[in-house]
């Protein structure tokens, strides 16, 4: 059986969704998993880790990596590879893994296979050309570094068991670190992330007119939702620019894209036909969004959507 | 705050087209083998040489042959010489071959080829031989010395849609030349306010024009027979509305349908794009097109006047070549030649005005000189009174053409010239017949125009002004629906107008990232309020071999 | 101050993708190319620190067949002092690694300051080069600078984290950064920038065969094997099944 070392990011004190995503993956691929978790939270995720089915879990606490540093993180993970020698370093990919994890593969001169969207049979699934296209990836080495796409894995699917963890020392030495940071900081975006949402009420001309757009704001609130819209809701004034999805505008693949009021012209469906779940809402039978939607509601969104957001305000209360 | 940039060159070349391009690679080695140092440089509004560029094409090689006679024309970048050609009238269903097809309009010894490519090919050369291109660039004004042309003004970049600068604004630069030469191709924008202004086309018949549309279809390997060449009359357009169908076979299996149409019939409904599919409900092309991709779309208006149309070409500091003369034989089907001829000719004029250093209207006038006694001139002389004859419709105009074999291209047999009206005066008020009642868009086969506009690669920077200008739009909401019902959303072949719900009323809405440059809402909008200006250099279509 | 940018050269976003006969990559004979649009920004960013600076060079660092050389002309044009083109022929290099090891051995004896990249290229996207040539010339690296704070005295970068979070980091020089699209606003090329772009330097390098460590073995269109349930039913069922939805198969709640 091959050793698999899942790194575990620190997401404020907690493990990382992407991070059970991870683990998720390297259960499914099979192996002795060993996860590894740094800095100064790591008894907390350590402790989480206890729950789940691993092989073990490695704690490292050293005062240099006590908070990120791309320096002390690319050392601590070469060593921790060096140990256990796994076949397999799993990650999720977060900006943080696109920080260090390079570095790693250089210095080991191992090859990281990059946001990850699918499993094959000794091959890995990458989107490219702007996501317009797959490829299939494969590793000419025996040791090799994957990191996943949110969502390739679910964190429900991580298996429970029980695991032990230790602490594992690392020889680090301060003149290896040559970067300080100062603390995150949070500031309020001028413009919304649509690319990094996971769920978009998204609207079109369909909607009629600039009286009914709060609609879609209730609905986006309901579910936790960002609000997207299709070009002519743009070019009329009603949403602001920032807000497009298609050719011209963001490109998202979400959790779940629900369309409302939206046709489908090709400029906008290159936009978001990548989304996981599509639910589109459209008076038009013929409507060419039908074709690329998981669900196809035929109906007037004006008299769906106020009930929708009704029974899903129960449905919460519940 | 950028300052305006000012460049000196001696002589500048606005577009980037075979006509400018041909020109400036003849004025490069007339200047060396006169020993002569002189700047030339060429503008040109797309992002890169050929991207703006769209014909058939079917290219007569005499210019390249001229130009490059030390290259056989296996070196030219053509996708075949024509194989086999064909002249067809269609019926809905039918198709009926011409019993034969008149040596002037055969297309023997020529080649098919992409303009885009050929005009790649050009640039290259045309770099080689130490010409600056400037891509990016468009030129939105002449700039004058009291009555002389001194050069040209680009346009600003970095303006935002309700007209603020933007963080990073430039204002254009001024590029002073000592001659300009027009070579923007059809509906130039700095060309049509040139006209007005010098009262070029005084005595001349005002140009017609007509409007090409497209598509590429990628074929299975084999399928297609680079070289192949078809024409067709009749269906779709019938007899009364000029212009027909070609068919050229290209390499790597791909078709190249297109559809002319001329920009004078009488029904505000045609609408260009709608008839290249109805075009492709023909079960000939249908059976031609099976297991095939569209994988382009693109239009382009083309001047169909002739030699009447040409204007004046040349005042103090200025020259007109190529389509933006309206050196177009509209019978032969071809333009390319000729917009190259005349860039060379333009050429040995400013290389003499240059030795000379005299750049007045008595000495560019030359260039007009060379044009009358060039073979530009024996060719578009026979076929002077071409499309006029279509003013009578198809058998008209056929008869018309005809007798012109004839009698050496006399309208009618004895008239030396034919007079003919601008196009968009023809239009008729009044609801016209609905053309396209059933006409189904399937999105496989048939494509509606936003989903063709797609693949024409288009784009423009969204936070800008307009670059289409409707000077009086309230004619729209008010005149225009009632006398013509907004024929703007029907001859434009990009979606770009359209006319939208406005609480009770409507509005007109400009989709301007659409536009492909192909200026027919210039020509043809019969009040003539539609003024096209270049958007910021850079935008527009994106095409690679159309 | 030295600055390389590190330019690549990238199929067109507009350009119809064919994919080659025998599924390796796509067609590149009709295919347009352009700049990576993320290196532009890394250009920008490279120009506004040497402007700032006072002094310095902005050195363009390119890989490819000969067509790069337009994308190596156009960072010249906007400024850029000259440039190294890393001729390499073939089809197209998908390694990261073995990108990152050809650049560095052609960058090696230059000694830059600063090595500015964009965060990824628009064709593989892997998201690496900058950070492995930052490692391999044991430079320290940072990555998504949506904010630089550089001169002759300190690094300093702004990092953008996910969800809306951003942290300084201060890096002892060298450094390789790679840039977050969006950090400025590209300049336009000059004329004077396009002709003066002509006279200025482009050293031409062979490109080091390194060993591959992975190979894109194959690409392919996304396969949607989607069923479509059409839901046309009266108000309240057609509600009821959108919730149903939502909870069980989306999983939103």
């Amino acid at each position: 059986m091959m050793n698999i070392l899942v790194v575990v990011e620190d997401n404020r004190g907690s493990m990382h969704r992407m991070s059970k995503e991870a683990i998720a993956g390297a259960q499914k691929i099979g192996g002795n998993i060993t996860a590894l978790v740094i800095g100064a939270n790591a008894d907390a995720i350590a402790d989480q880790l206890s729950s789940i089915a691993l092989e073990n879990t490695l704690v490292v606490k050293h005062e240099l990596v006590s908070s990120y540093n791309s320096d002390g993180y690319t050392e601590v993970v070469k060593q921790v590879i060096q140990s256990i020698n796994p076949s397999i370093i799993i990650i999720g990919h977060t900006y943080q893994t696109r920080d260090f994890m390079p570095r790693v593969s250089a210095r080991l001169d191992i090859p990281f296979i990059p946001d990850i969207i699918g499993l094959e049979q000794d091959a890995y699934t990458k989107q490219v050309l702007n996501s317009k296209l797959n490829s299939s990836v494969s590793s000419l080495s025996d040791m090799k570094i994957l990191s996943f796409q949110s969502a390739c894995f679910s964190a429900e699917d991580m298996l429970t068991g029980s695991s032990s963890s230790q602490n594992f020392d690392v020889d680090l030495d301060p003149s290896m670190v040559r970067s300080s940071s100062e603390e995150p900081f949070q500031e309020s975006a001028a413009e919304v992330d649509l690319e990094s949402a996971e769920l978009i009420v998204s609207v079109g001309r369909g909607i009629e007119k600039e009286d009914n757009i709060p609609i879609a704001f209730t609905l986006a609130e309901v579910l936790g939702a960002e609000v997207s819209a299709s070009r002519p809701v743009i070019d009329s004034g009603w949403l602001p620019s920032f807000r497009q999805i298609g050719s011209s505008g963001q490109n998202v693949s979400p959790k779940l894209y629900f369309a409302m009021g939206i046709s489908g012209a090709i400029q906008h469906v290159v936009g978001m036909k990548g989304s996981k779940n599509i639910i589109a809402v459209n008076k038009d039978p013929d409507a060419p969004i039908f074709e690329i939607a998981d669900y196809a509601v035929v109906g007037d969104l004006l008299e769906i959507v106020p009930k929708l957001i009704e029974a899903l305000k129960t449905e919460k209360d519940l | 705050m950028i300052e305006r940039e000012i460049l000196e060159l001696d002589v500048l070349f606005v577009g980037a087209g075979p006509a400018s391009l041909a020109g400036a690679i003849h004025l490069q080695r007339l200047l060396r083998k006169s020993g002569q140092d002189a700047s030339v440089g060429v503008l040109e509004k797309a992002g890169e040489v050929g991207a703006h560029s769209l014909s058939g094409a079917i290219v007569d090689p005499r210019a390249l042959k001229e130009l490059f006679p030390d290259k056989s024309v296996q070196d030219f970048p053509f996708e075949a010489e024509v194989s086999e050609e064909h002249l067809y009238y269609l019926t809905e269903s039918r198709k009926i071959p011409f019993p034969f097809v008149p040596p002037s309009m055969s297309h023997h010894g020529c080649y098919v080829a992409s303009l885009g490519k050929l005009t790649r090919w050009l640039g290259e050369a045309c770099e080689k031989d130490g010409v600056d291109i400037f891509c990016g660039f468009a030129g939105t004004e002449l700039i004058y010395d009291g009555d002389q042309i001194i050069g040209v003004r680009t346009g600003d970049r970095g303006i935002d849609k309700k007209g603020t600068k933007k963080q990073h604004f430039e204002p254009g630069a001024d590029i002073h030349a000592k001659v300009v030469v027009l070579g923007e191709g059809t509906r130039g924008s700095l060309t049509k306010n040139f006209l007005h202004k010098h009262s070029l086309m005084k005595e001349r018949n005002p140009q017609v024009w007509a409007v090409g549309v497209k598509e590429l279809w990628q074929m299975p390997a084999g399928t297609v027979q680079p070289g192949f060449v078809a024409h067709t009359m009749g269906f779709p357009l019938g007899h009364d509305v000029f212009g027909g169908a070609f068919l050229y076979g290209m390499k790597n299996d791909i078709w190249d349908l297109g559809l002319v149409v001329g920009l004078d019939y009488k029904n505000p409904g045609v609408d260009s794009h709608h008839e290249l599919q109805r075009l492709k409900t023909h079960p000939w092309i249908r059976s031609l097109l099976e297991g095939g991709k569209m994988v382009a779309y693109g239009a382009k208006s083309l001047p169909e006047g002739g030699w009447y149309s040409i204007p004046k070409l040349s005042v103090s500091g200025a020259m007109l070549i190529g389509d933006s003369a309206g050196f177009m034989n509209g019978q032969r089907l071809k333009g390319i030649h000729l917009a190259m001829k005349s860039g060379m000719l333009a050429a040995e004029t400013i290389s003499e005005a240059i030795t000379e250093n005299n750049f007045i209207e008595t000495k560019l006038r030359d260039y007009e000189d060379r044009v009358k006694s060039s073979w530009i001139r024996d060719e578009l002389w026979k076929v002077r009174n071409f499309h006029q004859g279509f003013d009578h419709g198809l058998i008209g105009g056929l008869t018309n053409a005809g007798i012109g074999l004839l009698t050496g291209g006399r309208g009618w047999g004895f008239k030396d010239r034919l007079t003919s009206i601008a196009g968009h005066l023809r239009m008729e008020k009044g609801m016209k017949k609905d053309r396209y009642k059933d006409l189904q868009f399937d999105g496989n086969y048939l494509f509606d125009k936003v989903t063709d506009v797609y693949h024409s690669a288009t784009t423009h920077e969204e936070d800008q002004v307009p670059h289409l200008h409707v000077n009086e739009p309230d004619i729209c909401i008010t005149k225009c629906v009632e006398e013509y019902g907004n024929p703007c959303k029907n001859f434009c072949p990009a979606d770009v107008y359209e006319m939208v719900p406005d609480g009770d009323n409507q509005r007109l809405q400009i989709n301007f990232s659409n536009c492909v440059h192909c200026k027919t809402c210039d020509i043809m909008d019969p009040y003539q309020i539609i003024d096209w200006v270049p958007p910021e250099g850079g935008d527009g279509p994106v095409w690679i071999n159309l | 101050m030295k600055i390389a940018v590190l330019v690549k050269q990238v199929i067109g976003s507009e350009s119809a993708l064919e994919i080659s006969d025998d599924s390796s990559w796509v067609k590149e004979k009709n295919a347009s190319f352009v700049m990576n649009p993320p290196d532009n920004y890394a250009i920008e960013e490279a120009l506004i620190i040497k402007e700032k600076i006072g002094e310095g060079e902005v050195v363009i660092v390119s890989q490819g067949p000969a067509r790069v050389q337009k994308v190596i002309r156009e960072g010249l044009a906007k400024g850029a002092d000259r440039a190294i083109h890393v001729e390499e022929n073939g089809q197209i290099e998908t390694d990261p690694l073995s990108i990152a090891k050809s650049l560095t051995s052609a960058l090696k004896d230059e000694n830059f300051d600063l090595i500015l990249s964009g965060l990824q290229s628009d064709d593989t996207g892997m998201g690496q080069t900058g950070v492995l040539i930052g490692e391999l010339l044991g430079m320290s690296t940072a990555t998504l600078a949506i904010e630089t704070d550089i001169d002759r005295e300190q690094i300093k970068v702004k990092r953008e984290l996910e969800s809306g979070w951003f942290q300084w980091v201060k890096l002892k020089a060298p450094a390789s950064v790679s840039i977050q699209s969006g950090i400025n606003q590209p300049r336009y090329p000059s004329l004077k920038g396009i002709m003066g772009a002509k006279r200025k330097e482009i050293k031409v390098i062979q490109s080091q065969n390194a060993e591959k460590k992975q190979s894109l073995d194959k690409v392919f269109v996304p396969q949607t094997s989607k069923e479509t349930e059409i839901i046309e039913t009266d108000l309240n069922s057609t509600v009821d099944r959108i919730v149903e939805i939502l909870k069980s198969e989306v999983k939103v709640f």
